[in-house]
């Protein structure tokens, strides 16, 4: 991370969204928020604007497979979430803001919530080759999974401030998808995108929450446009659960064709994801259903596959991206049921997996993905040594006979970073323009100044990119300054999202310091370069050990190992860190996390009180080791980290903890595997 | 309504709406942003300061309650633990850094020595979403 920044976050000195300084005058903004999962409404009548005030353009997101079904940020007649936004009101501070929220007069009439809507998205895939398969197999399992719903809860929450000054909006928001942002406020407006200038202060983590288009941006931005106005809303938790953005929310069935020695036939799967109230911008309704039903059994050599994958619309909060997406759910009912496989047909898991590995890579899945690089049989191995697995078995067998809930669990997993334009399309998404960017110039006095399409949330791309001049260009740290979030200064690009820095973003800085080197430094040298990445393939091997207490349930991870292969690691200690967190952030999601709405659509789980995150008394040491198969799509070879440590937690943490009770014949399959989903599984009959 | 407390031992005093919480008096009257808000519901621990020398999430305090007390923000800690924050790269994203910090200086002037396990016990009213928070225990560790 950035060193001044570094030691403004110690000094307290940082400047979040909520602490920049605002002119004399400026307004404070609550929203009117639906208290009804589902109602229209006629005349709104508050102290600010509602949306048949602001006469926003709606929005839709067209591709293969949506139903294009359009958004408006503020609706004009119908709510269709509890917590749906359709008015602005405000005052001199917030807490006048919310009373004259609390004050506004809408005529509501509720109407039935819906569990099971309209198809957002569905999408079909065929290797073909299934049904011989199916048909010659020594063995057929069919399994069920369930990934609940979440939400990504950065700790800093979400937050807007428009600024009119000189025929533009300043759009200040703490997003990690700035000219995104910039493009569907001006296009929901009705304006150039030259007449919004998005900026970003500094953020208080991200983890996909922050990568999508909210309708409080552009809401704000049109409020400031027509009453010349400086406006701020900033967030609160309540908020923040109920409307911000959702994730997962996705159920699974899983077919799986195995011969007799183990090895993987086929499957045949049916994805289906409650993706809530609204195609989600700019990653669609397609985002969690397709991307897990692309993930399933992608790090085996299984040699056909078919499925559908089907997001459904209700009256939730829309579901976009949280650290790894659609991913955890597919890796979670890949490793869970490869598992249920082992035990089934006695082998050990860890055998069961070095035979069904891809042997060599590159290869092609059988669902059409290019793996780039790695060594699947190298990572197993390496995970077996510094795990010390067979030892690991013993002390399992140990504790158990003295009564102990002890398990033992691997997440073997493959991802997708760096994702580009042809990669979205094909996924169906339009919205997402797919290419990062960087400019670097070297200014008279001889500083480099490097530019780029990303936005910080805490990942340290400063430090990451300054590193790279370094080697690159033999400068020295301190005459390197990192341009990010200003999308009058920084290069047009995708954002921050989907492990995509140390790819597209990272590629476009090191075409640009190459060019530099090229003419020598020359003052005013100034190269912009922007990079379409193709998709590069991570894979990990993760190792949990869990302990469920008899009496009360309650699971606690005590041990973790994670093998890690993003190909060359540009800062270790910047991917570890990501690593770590990743990790402690999938024990949550694997143990804790889960967002409940009751059956008329209200959310039940609106406080921290409810929703529950990890502690740090939930995460274990977490011991991280690498492998380094450079990927060939990159010039310095890397794949992106971001989301590795989640997505390998979904495999190894569930699966410890059903190892933990599969000698009480428990078998969990629904997320969060909490007390309660423990205590189902045991019930007689269960 | 009037209250006058100290602030990093500075005094101030001034009219105050009753229903006003001390962490926006910190933060929007007297400019002291290093407190963030990251639930207000009580429980993330990012709005920790310390009232007379102990840890309170500000809040859940009201401005008029603090009257007469001494109260310490994130701004006003010796600079020793954000040194030991610093090196051991405790934070990524760095909101929840002052809470953890305030909690931390709330725990020494105790004279608090726990163990590694005793200290992830007396952690668990601050949430990070970004470390796994070994690093903020090790940081911590360190300076008690």
């Amino acid at each position: 991370m950035d060193a001044g920044q570094s030691a403004r976050i110690v000094a307290g000195t940082g400047k979040y969204l909520a602490d920049v300084e605002l002119p004399a005058g400026s307004l404070e903004v609550a929203f009117v928020r639906s208290p009804y999962a589902h109602a229209s409404f006629g005349e709104v009548r508050v102290q600010g604007l509602a949306g048949r005030d602001l006469d926003l353009h709606p929005l839709r997101i067209e591709g293969p497979g949506l139903n294009p079904q359009p958004w408006r940020a503020l609706p004009l007649d119908r709510a269709r979430y509890a917590g749906e936004a359709v008015a602005l009101a405000w005052g001199a501070n917030r807490a006048a803001a919310e009373d004259a929220a609390d004050a506004a007069e809408i005529e509501w009439e509720p109407l039935n919530p819906i569990n099971l809507g309209d198809r957002l998205f569905e999408t079909t895939f065929d290797s073909g080759g299934v049904d011989e398969a199916f048909a010659a197999a020594a063995h057929v399992f069919e399994e069920r999974f369930a990934a609940a719903r979440q939400t990504p809860l950065p700790l800093e929450p979400r937050g807007v401030i428009a600024w009119p000054r000189d025929g533009r909006v300043e759009l200040w928001t703490s997003t990690q998808v700035p000219h995104l942002v910039r493009q569907y406020t001006a296009r929901a407006l009705g304006v150039e995108e030259a007449a919004i200038r998005v900026l970003v202060p500094q953020v208080g983590g991200g983890f996909g929450l922050k990568a999508h288009v909210f309708a409080e941006e552009i809401a704000l931005a049109a409020a400031a446009r027509a009453t010349g106005q400086v406006l701020r809303w900033v967030e609160d938790r309540r908020e923040n659960l109920l409307a911000s953005a959702h994730a997962h929310d996705t159920a699974v069935k899983i077919r799986l064709a195995v011969a007799a020695d183990g090895t993987f036939l086929a499957f045949d799967a049916q994805v289906s994801a409650d993706v809530g109230a609204y195609s989600i911008h700019p990653f669609s309704a397609s985002l969690e259903p397709a991307t897990c039903a692309q993930t399933l059994f992608g790090q085996y050599a299984v040699g056909a596959c078919r499925y559908r994958a089907v997001g459904f619309a209700s009256s939730k909060c829309p579901v976009g991206a949280y650290r790894g997406v659609g991913m955890n759910a597919g890796v979670h009912a890949t490793e869970r049921m490869v598992d249920e496989v082992a035990a089934q047909l006695g082998i050990d898991p860890l055998e069961l997996r070095r035979r069904n590995a891809h042997p060599q890579l590159p290869v092609t899945t059988a669902g059409g993905r290019a793996l780039d690089s790695g060594d699947y049989l190298r990572l197993l191995e390496t995970l077996r040594e510094k795990a010390g697995y067979e030892g690991l078995l013993e002390e399992r067998e140990a504790a158990r006979r003295r009564g102990r809930w002890v398990g033992v669990g691997i997440g073997f997993f493959n991802e997708h970073s760096g994702t580009g334009s042809t990669d979205y399309k094909k996924r169906g998404i339009t919205a997402v323009p797919g290419m990062d960017a960087a400019r670097v110039q070297v200014t008279a006095a001889g500083r480099v100044v490097i530019s780029t399409s990303a936005a910080e949330a805490g990942q340290g791309h400063a430090d990451t990119h300054r590193l790279l001049a370094v080697r690159e260009l033999g400068v020295l740290p301190e005459q390197v300054d990192v341009v990010e979030g200003d999308t009058d200064l920084a290069p047009y690009g995708s954002g921050t999202f989907a492990s995509r820095g140390a790819v597209g973003v990272v590629e476009a800085v090191v075409r640009c310091l190459r060019a530099v080197a090229g003419a020598d430094l020359a003052p005013g040298t100034d190269v912009t370069r922007t990079v379409d990445p193709t998709q590069v393939f991570p894979s990990g091997a993760h190792l949990a050990v869990a302990e469920v207490d008899p009496v009360t349930l309650v699971p606690r991870i005590t041990r973790y190992v994670a093998v890690e292969d993003a190909g060359t690691v540009l800062h270790e200690q910047a991917a570890d860190a990501q690593v770590r967190g990743g990790v402690a952030m999938g024990i949550g999601a694997v143990l804790l996390e889960e967002h409940v709405y009751s059956e008329d659509g209200q959310l039940l789980t609106a406080t921290l009180l409810d929703y529950l995150v990890p502690l740090a008394t939930d995460i274990p040491e977490i011991e991280v080791h690498h492998l380094h198969s450079p990927s060939p799509h990159t010039t310095l070879g890397s794949k992106g980290i971001g989301e590795a440590g989640t997505i390998g937690a979904f495999g190894a943490v569930a699966n410890a903890v059903a190892d933990a009770v599969r000698p009480q014949r428990g078998k969990l399959w629904k997320l969060p595997y909490s007390p309660k989903a423990i205590f189902e599984a045991l019930e007689p009959g269960a | 309504m009037k209250v006058a407390l100290a602030v990093n031992g500075s005094p101030w005093s001034g009219e105050v709406e009753p229903r006003l919480i001390l962490a926006d008096l910190l933060r929007d009257r007297l400019r002291l942003t290093g407190t963030h808000l990251g639930c207000e519901q009580g429980v993330c621990g990012a709005c920790s300061v310390l009232i007379d020398g102990e840890a309170v999430r500000s809040c859940l305090v009201l401005a008029v309650q603090a009257e007469g007390h001494e109260v310490t923000t994130v701004e006003g800690l010796d600079p020793e633990l954000g040194a030991a924050f610093l090196r051991r790269g405790a934070f990524q994203c760095g909101f929840c850094t002052p809470g953890f910090m305030v909690t931390a200086e709330g725990l020494r002037r105790a004279g608090r020595k726990p163990g590694r396990a005793e200290l992830e016990d007396l952690l668990t009213g601050n949430i990070c979403r970004c470390t796994g928070y070994s690093q903020i225990v090790e940081s911590i560790l360190e300076c008690l």
